[in-house]
């Protein structure tokens, strides 16, 4: 399942859109959609990863680059994701440092 | 089932994965240990394909091969990169896994997952390859009476 991934920022606020498979092979497509979104520095990040089913360590690491790259001031929100996700991120303690939520006001 | 030989590169993560999830599938493996076994057969994959071919300066390929018995699914990879074995390196510390994220350093996630990930991980140089093997056991319920080769 290939991976897609693409953004939108309004009042301040990063969404993305993140569905297939992200691993080491696709990992650089978000980074890139970090970096352009960075460069208006949001004051909130959103991941609506309802529809990503895999994510391994290399998606993990551009969430590191992602807090690194904006500061600490600005939230990170993972929107539905699926157990596998939930369970990986509770695993490497990631979800001490971002916010799991069912849902994200529009 | 049948060894199946990759290219090692990143493209073949996703092939590598579907090969696997096929495997776990005919073992009756549930759907989180299959997602599980996944991750850490792609985490390994993508450590032999960055560093053991790409950053060696190498080329060459990533055989899969799963075996099924009563008590076991068993995968290994197989490859003929630099000699690495993951076993030796060092893991996260509990107080690595509760640091925020921007104070964290960027790698040692994926080792973790592997070999944290499932029931059984171990590795072997044999004759100048790297053999990368992952063992689930199977619950009595799942175990198959038939008993898959490559």
């Amino acid at each position: 399942m290939s991976f897609s991934v693409s953004s939108q920022i309004t009042n301040d606020v990063a969404r993305f859109f993140l569905s297939g498979e992200l691993d080491a092979s696709s990992a650089n497509a978000f980074r890139t959609e970090i970096e352009k979104v960075a460069a208006q520095k949001p004051k909130q990040l959103v991941l609506m990863v309802k529809d990503l089913a895999f994510m391994a360590s290399a998606g993990l690491r551009v969430l590191i680059f992602a807090k690194q790259k904006l500061g600490v001031d600005v939230p990170i929100y993972i929107v539905s994701p699926q157990q596998p996700i939930i369970d990986t991120l509770q695993m490497t303690g990631f979800h001490h440092s971002v916010h799991i939520v069912n849902e994200y006001p529009e | 089932m049948d060894s199946k030989a990759f290219a090692g590169t990143l493209d073949s993560l996703g092939l590598i994965r579907d090969y696997v999830k096929a495997a776990a599938t005919m073992a009756g493996l549930d759907k989180k240990r299959t997602y599980d076994l996944c991750l850490a057969v792609d985490e390994i994959a993508t450590n032999i394909i960055l560093y053991g071919y790409q950053a060696a300066g190498l080329s060459g390929e990533v055989v899969v091969r799963a075996e099924i018995d009563d008590q076991n699914l068993t995968v290994t990879l197989e490859d003929e990169g630099e000699s690495f074995n993951p076993l030796q390196q060092t893991m996260p510390t509990e107080e690595d896994l509760t640091r925020a994220l921007e104070d964290r350093p960027i790698g040692g996630l994926g080792l973790f997952l592997a070999i944290k990930g499932i029931d059984e991980f171990k590795y072997e140089r044999v004759r100048g390859r790297n053999r990368n093997i992952f063992v689930e056991h199977l619950p009595p319920a799942t175990q198959t009476r038939e008993t898959a080769q490559a």
